[in-house]
């Protein structure tokens, strides 16, 4: 490592902690390389946890993106093998409705073949055998290698492996500015929000891999990438519908992919333009909510009479070819840019494009280019060596060996941290008892993820354990885990503020849709929280 | 089935009508679904303590006629509503219900999550304090169960410490309760009460607490005791050897749900009928009278009654109903005050007011449900299926909820004595 410049703190820095963020810190780290990972807020904020957690095998792209296809599937295999914890293999289905061409069928069929994706044409009877939800109108069906994928759980393993390497890890640091020596990117200086700090942090090589606020961070940088923020919405139901993945087989379009993950199912998505000066502020309009319904139930009739937790949106950075600034002809694909043979300035790499999919390939490409500029010979090796959390048995087989029988709790403990469960406290019953019954996380999980997971607040919580992601959305164990938090830090002033961002947070995806039962939900929770509490009440 | 009234709904405002009215005589029914408002509430009784513009009220009588026409204390009147503010105490006293607080002057009382929220009665359980910045002692001990989650003594001692408290924090372990945890979801307040239920348990922990006080003056508890056995209460007070303070826990409210069971056993050793775990399906009228009433557990025998009251709460106890694009009564379809479009049901802030829970049935000046603008002649509305009340916002709903059921009461009283 001598032969870096010894004023260098790092030998790379990583802007973003979405999933390719952090997948390239752990790429990188693997490699030997000390890394530093920044990131404004906490990880998966971005559009990593805000799309459908689908494991796509490839399919949906066979036909229109063949590159993308062959990509996906292969990803699809890996990540099956390196993060069995965050996949659940549910199988997915291409079903064909009686408005749907279905000669379309063939041309899929072969197109995904071609790209190397198993498809199997089976009978509609079958279809509904295997998928009890699926529409009954259906007139046909193809079985592809579809499935879930957690990319909460799955992002923050690969923090997690990256620190056991020596990564060192910064959210709540957002960058203000590069430094910049002459035609060189030499480090960043960033705003310690939790500090209250500006620090500054050297090193030759700086990835930009922010996703679509990868943008203004190249602008900083007095660098165009000729980024269209495009917005997805989805809609979370209260219980998992389906268990199958359902898509529409066509030609992709909107709300024409029905995903089950954990307990929940989420139809999406919607795809419109946004202007740049948006993304920090989006919110699901009532358009957008009809337009998923009235899809989604033509995907599975069930979804008209099931209750809608709440609604979301994630920005795709997609990317405009170089040579094409209007941005029609917009790619879905991977985009590398070396910012020193594209813009003259040495020491920066943008990664962008891509997709939830494609994470490991994008961190795979990116730190390639940083060991070759750093003249590092080391090869790449995230497409064997698993994560922390699938490193050891199955799900099953942790389970099983952690307790002799495991509560239907433990196991969701065990589907959650994988083999990490071991760092579970579980001594005694106080630390099993539960806080979230919908999710059945008990004390031990959240004194785990306070003590290990880099949890600031309550909503990091959430996507490090899934509290208050279920059915009642965080009625009470917000407030249980408040408590604890209180008790922890010694200090409920901070606590109660972050429950306050809590049930903000969670009205704000629920605002969408607050009617029939989650109306009555929320009138609740208002009662709860605001009458019984009187939690907005200004201490004096 | 024939009665005098028929009451839908079980909460504070059916319950309160029904013995009103059984005690004048009548022959009531009341179909109650189960749970209700009182099985999460705080133990208070918010009268008045803010106007819809957001200031806020003292003493609630002297702002009665400063509020909306359509408000049901307008509705009823003033001197009707301050006359009935003042029959609440009684009454509940008369139910064996001790109350606390003044219906003239708001006090404030500590929540859960350690804030001081006004209100004007509460059940004497609980201790009011005259402001914001007032104390009960000196030196105070908080005392949780060993692993209750829903009592956070942080956030209780950090309130009383700024109100220049000295705080102390404990927690105690008995062994019949640590039995809830073979199951872990059982630490919850209603299971730990049918525990501490017991005298022989509740003697125990109160030994347990006097084994960790000094020389605090005052202990605070979470208000788990006295479900069922609502004299453990004065067992414990008894045996503690300082002043007992309940602090309100998260839901369910033990004290809540005691009072509704108190309530209804009023109601039924009056000679009133209650059919739980029923509710009313549909509804049979003619012209502006209700002929009957179909439930669900009676099916196609039909329930009739002279007159009939509405108290079937708002959305959350599902007298309300809200659809993408609108807002209606389910039973009888009546005239409601309500938004027209969900972007004014809803405030996209948590915190802010949030119009629709002051939606429901608008109502003659005789609480009388109207149909397209006419009324009934025998079906009446009370409690917070009422609209024109934010009653969360206002800080108003168990006064409401009580005033219109006593004066339907006094109304039907006065029909049925022509």
């Amino acid at each position: 490592m001598d032969k870096f410049n010894s004023s260098d703190d790092f030998d790379v820095i990583i802007v973003g902690g979405g999933v390719t963020g952090a997948g390239t810190a752990r790429d990188c780290a693997m490699r030997g390389l000390r890394v530093l990972l920044v990131e404004r807020l906490d990880i998966a904020t971005g559009a990593t946890g805000r799309n459908h957690g689908l494991l796509h095998s490839g399919a949906r792209y066979a036909v229109t993106d063949k590159e993308s296809a062959e990509e996906c599937i292969k990803e699809n295999m890996i990540l099956r093998k390196i993060a069995r914890h965050c996949v659940e293999e549910t199988g997915g289905l291409f079903i064909s409705l009686p408005e749907d061409d279905l000669s379309y069928q063939k041309k899929f069929v072969d197109a995904c073949l071609a790209a190397g994706i198993k498809a199997e044409v089976i009978d509609p009877e079958e279809a509904r055998r295997l998928e009890p939800s699926v529409n009954p109108l259906l007139t046909g069906a193809v079985k592809v290698p579809d499935g879930s994928v957690d990319p909460f759980r799955l992002t923050s393993a690969n923090v997690m492996d990256a620190k056991s390497m020596g990564a060192k890890i910064l959210v709540y640091s957002e960058l203000v500015d590069f430094i910049v020596d002459k035609d060189r990117v030499c480090g960043i200086r960033v705003y310690n929000h939790v500090t209250k700090a500006y620090e500054e942090y050297h090193a030759p090589i700086t990835v930009n891999a922010a996703g679509i606020w990868g943008h203004g961070i190249a602008m900083k940088a007095g660098i165009k990438i000729n980024m269209f923020p495009a917005k997805g919405s989805l809609l979370v139901f209260g219980h998992r519908v389906n268990n199958v993945v359902l898509n529409r087989c066509r030609k992709p379009a909107n709300a024409d992919i029905l995903v089950p993950g954990d307990t929940i199912c989420v139809i999406g998505t919607t795809s419109s333009r946004i202007p740049y000066d948006e993304i920090d502020n989006m919110y699901v309009t009532p358009d957008e909510v009809d337009l998923l319904l009235s899809e989604g139930e033509k995907l599975s009739p069930l979804l008209s009479s099931t209750r809608i937790l709440r609604a979301y949106a994630g920005v795709r950075p997609l990317v405009a070819s170089d040579d094409d600034p209007s941005g029609r002809n917009i790619s879905r694909g991977i985009v590398l840019f070396d910012h020193e043979s594209r813009d003259g300035m040495k020491g920066l790499i943008t990664i962008t494009g891509g997709k939830l999919m494609t994470y490991r390939l994008m961190a795979e490409w990116t730190a390639d280019l940083v060991c070759k500029k750093l003249g590092v010979d080391k090869k790449c090796r995230t497409m064997d060596v698993p994560l922390p959390g699938s490193k050891a048995e199955s799900v099953e087989e942790i389970s099983r060996k952690t307790w002799v029988k495991p509560t239907s709790g433990q196991k969701a403990t065990a589907g959650r941290h994988g083999d990490m469960v071991s760092r579970i406290r579980q001594d005694n019953e106080y630390d099993s008892s539960l806080v979230c019954e919908c999710e059945e996380v008990t004390v031990g999980e959240v004194e785990y993820a306070f003590n290990e997971l880099d949890v600031h607040n309550l909503v990091d919580l959430r996507r490090r354990t899934r509290v208050g992601m279920g059915t009642c959305q965080g009625e009470l164990c917000a407030c249980r885990v408040a408590g604890m938090m209180a008790q922890a830090h010694a200090c409920s002033r901070k606590a109660k503020e972050n429950l306050k961002s809590f049930l903000n947070e969670r009205w704000k995806g629920m605002y969408p849709v607050a009617w029939g039962d989650t109306l009555r939900e929320n009138e609740y929770s208002q009662w709860v929280y605001s009458g019984v509490c009187g939690l907005e009440t200004k201490e004096d | 089935m024939k009665y005098d009234v028929l009451i839908a709904g079980g909460g504070l405002s059916g319950l309160t009508a029904g013995i009103r009215l059984q005690k004048e005589g009548m022959k009531c029914a009341i179909v109650s679904s189960g749970q209700n408002a009182m099985h999460f509430s705080s133990g208070s009784f918010d009268i008045l303590n803010r106007m819809p513009d957001g200031r806020m009220v003292s003493g609630p009588a002297s702002e009665i006629d400063n509020l909306p026409a359509y408000h049901p204390y307008r509705i009823i009147g003033k001197d009707n509503t301050v006359r009935l503010f003042n029959e609440i105490k009684p009454f509940f006293a008369g139910c064996g219900i001790g109350l606390t607080g003044s219906v003239e002057k708001n006090s404030y009382r500590l929540t859960p999550t350690g804030d001081f929220r006004p209100t004007g009665l509460a059940l004497d359980d609980f201790v009011l304090l005259e402001t914001k910045n007032g104390s009960c002692s000196r030196k105070v001990m908080i005392v949780n169960i060993f692993g209750y989650l829903d009592f956070n003594t942080k956030f209780i001692a950090d309130a009383l410490e700024r109100n220049g408290m000295e705080c102390g924090i404990c927690s105690v372990r008995l062994e019949e309760i640590e039995r809830l945890r073979k199951n872990p979801s059982e630490m919850r307040s209603t299971n730990i009460s049918r525990v501490l239920d017991d005298d022989g348990i509740c003697g125990k922990f109160a030994d347990e607490v006097n084994k960790l006080l000094k020389d605090e003056e005052c202990v605070v508890l979470p208000a788990v005791f006295g479900l069922k056995n609502p004299g453990i209460v004065d067992v414990l007070r008894d045996k503690v050897k300082a002043k007992v303070h309940f602090v309100a826990t998260m839901p369910p409210s033990v004290p809540g749900i005691r009072t509704q069971m108190r309530l209804k056993h009023v109601f039924e050793e009056a000679g009133g009928r209650m059919f739980n775990g029923d509710t009313i399906v549909s509804a049979k009228c003619s012209g502006h009278r209700v002929e009957s009433v179909f439930t669900g557990n009676f099916g196609d025998m039909e329930l009739k009654a002279d007159n009939y009251i509405l108290a079937t709460g708002s959305f959350f106890s599902k007298g309300l109903v809200s659809t993408p694009d609108s807002i209606y009564e389910p039973l009888f379809g009546i005239d409601l005050l309500c938004g027209e479009s969900r972007a004014e049901w809803n405030n996209l802030q948590f915190f802010s007011k949030q119009n629709y829970i002051g939606y429901g049935a608008s109502v003659t000046g005789n609480l009388q449900a109207l149909k397209n603008g006419e009324a009934f002649d025998n079906l009446y509305v009370i409690g917070s299926v009422l609209g024109g009340a934010n009653t969360l916002y206002e800080g108003c709903g168990a006064g409401v909820a009580i005033v219109t059921a006593m004066r339907v009461a006094e109304i039907i009283a006065e029909k049925q004595g022509e």
